[in-house]
């Protein structure tokens, strides 16, 4: 690797402004050789921006992006030549076929033997069969496969995942997992990954960044988050009215998330679960199920986004 | 690693193949650039034999359309082409490749020029069995100077809509299309100049294509010879042009590089 380095990415006080509005806010964050990077956040947190500027389609306003201890800005397109990106909301030309498709990204990569690295990855996605049929003619499924072979076509070194799984079925969502894993196994490739599926992240990612309102609130791996985040979620079935529950709740400002009529779960500090549960009892609430969950990435990732408002 | 920009001749090529691959498999595309011009040429062919007869004036008509559609193709295939890559979702998967602004712009003037080619002789051998009109009457190297001074009018047309499409998004998606038949009537396309009211001459004179049109006209009556002179003043005029629109793209592209239209052209 050139430069001497492990660090496959490196981003160092990255700010991107549209006009007044600030949506990444002085983040930096490295991806160290066969890391995967969870980069997650609500909606509005700055995970898709930063994705683009790491891309190069969106200009940033100030920092620093480092691809193999190289400068993005002065090494675009050598840096694009080993990087790769799939994502849930692009898609390929509908219109053509899937192997026309591949036979063009396999060219802008310069990829040689490219007939046959083309085969090698259809079959490694299964789906070969496809291969003369247009684009726009495959399923959610199908076509979220193709994308992840057409973004393995240069053997990336780092590959940049935004929501692959959105829009799949269980099956294949799990089955895209296990390549993202198997990539990571077999031919040590980096991979920086997002998703709001927290047990997808919890499941393949070292380290997770949290982002909100473009600042990172919280980075470690997925167990410092949950060791860090001091809150268990007590979920409640009740028979009292819905608005007097939210009332006491809101009284006592604890963080909530309401499901349906008649449940609802509380995230509270464990010290303070049986108190809470006892002052609703004496408050008249009649509950008729209590379970209490130890905290995991989704109740770190909710009370983020809870406690933003 | 190499640093900065690396220009590639295969990865321009590979974006003709693309090119040649969406052509092929879109027939908005084909009755586009082929079907429409065809039926485009034998309309003003038949309506001018009508309303003139076998005339001087029938030719000049005959000859503008023709030449006319050097302009209207290159100028589709640089814009409109962009426009299937947005509608796909595709435009950053493309620029998240290696590919750069200039072999993508490249890749489209080449594919532009190959599918121009095309039509220009399958409408001229048209043109000769149906209206006894030659094109090579104004004279192969006039030719050459009129198709090549057409094709850069028509590319710096195309790079600055371009430039409008990536700042301003798909809300732009008619200017693709419709913005270039202004330049109909403006260039003097299938008229002498002198038709238009003065103040529209004045307007006329400001576009290299006007004077494209007077000369194909001038060559067409005959005893011109090659009108290098003045088809070199044309270049360096379009030329001037075709900087200014490089400039004018560059700074559009970069402006939508800024805001996020950029990267938003492919959400939808």
């Amino acid at each position: 690797m050139d430069g001497m380095t492990d660090s496959v990415l490196k981003v160092e006080k990255l700010v991107k402004d549209y006009g007044d509005y600030r949506a990444v806010d002085n983040i930096s964050f490295e991806i160290k050789k066969g890391q995967i990077l969870g980069l997650l956040g609500p909606n509005g947190a700055g995970k898709t921006t930063t994705i683009q500027i790491l891309v190069g389609i969106t200009n940033m306003s100030s920092g620093k992006i480092s691809y193999f201890g190289k400068d993005f800005q002065k090494y675009r397109q050598a840096s694009l030549q080993r990087i790769n990106s799939t994502s849930a909301y692009n898609t390929l030309l509908g219109r053509i076929t899937v192997m026309e498709n591949m036979m063009t990204f396999a060219g802008l990569y310069r990829v040689k033997d490219r007939r046959k690295k083309i085969t090698e990855l259809l079959e490694r996605f299964e789906v070969s069969h496809l291969a003369q049929n247009r684009y726009q003619e495959l399923s959610a499924g199908e076509r979220t496969r193709v994308n992840l072979a057409k973004s393995l076509l240069n053997d990336p070194e780092l590959l940049l995942m935004d929501e692959p799984t959105a829009s799949l079925d269980p099956d294949i969502a799990d089955k895209t997992l296990a390549w993202v894993e198997q990539l990571r196994s077999q031919h040590n490739v980096s991979i920086l990954f997002t998703s709001h599926n927290m047990s997808e992240v919890e499941q393949i990612c070292d380290d997770v960044i949290f982002l909100d309102r473009g600042k990172i609130v919280s980075q470690g791996s997925p167990a410092d988050h949950t060791k860090k985040f001091d809150k268990v979620e007590i979920a409640l079935t009740f028979k009292a009215p819905y608005e007097r529950i939210i009332k006491i709740l809101d009284s006592k400002k604890l963080s909530y998330q309401s499901h349906e009529t008649g449940r609802v779960s509380i995230y509270s500090p464990k010290e303070e679960a049986a108190v809470i549960i006892a002052e609703l009892v004496d408050a008249g609430i009649k509950i008729s199920n209590t379970q209490i969950h130890q905290p995991d990435l989704k109740q770190v990732f909710i009370d983020i986004a809870r406690n933003r408002k | 690693m190499k640093p900065a920009s690396q220009f590639s001749l295969a990865r321009v090529w590979t974006m003709v193949i693309h090119e040649i691959y969406i052509t092929k498999r879109s027939l908005e595309i084909f009755f586009d650039i082929f079907i429409f011009p065809l039926i485009n040429v034998i309309l003003f062919g038949l309506i001018s034999r009508f309303i003139f007869g076998q005339t001087t004036t029938n030719q000049y008509l005959v000859l503008g359309v023709l030449l006319w559609e050097i302009v209207t193709i290159v100028q589709y295939n640089i814009t409109v082409s962009t426009m299937w890559e947005v509608w796909s979702h595709n435009l950053t998967n493309l620029f998240i490749s290696p590919v750069s602004i200039v072999e993508y712009l490249t890749s489209h003037v080449i594919a532009g020029v190959i599918k121009t080619s095309a039509v220009l002789a399958i409408l001229a051998v048209t043109t000769r069995a149906f209206f006894h009109f030659n094109l090579l009457h104004i004279g192969v190297t006039n030719l050459l100077f009129f198709a090549i001074n057409l094709a850069i009018f028509a590319i710096w047309i195309g790079v600055l809509l371009l430039g409008f499409i990536f700042r301003f998004g798909t809300r732009m998606a008619a200017i693709s299309w419709g913005l270039i038949f202004l330049f109909q009537p403006l260039t003097a396309a299938f008229f002498p100049l002198s038709v238009l009211p003065h103040w529209m001459q004045d307007i006329a004179r400001v576009f290299p294509a006007t004077y494209v049109f007077e000369d194909a006209r001038r060559a067409l009556g005959g005893g011109t010879g090659i009108l290098l002179k003045s088809n070199l003043l044309i270049l360096f005029l379009n030329i001037l042009y075709a900087f200014a629109a490089l400039f004018a793209f560059k700074y559009l592209f970069k402006k939508s590089k800024d805001s996020g239209q950029f990267a938003r052209n492919d959400l939808g």
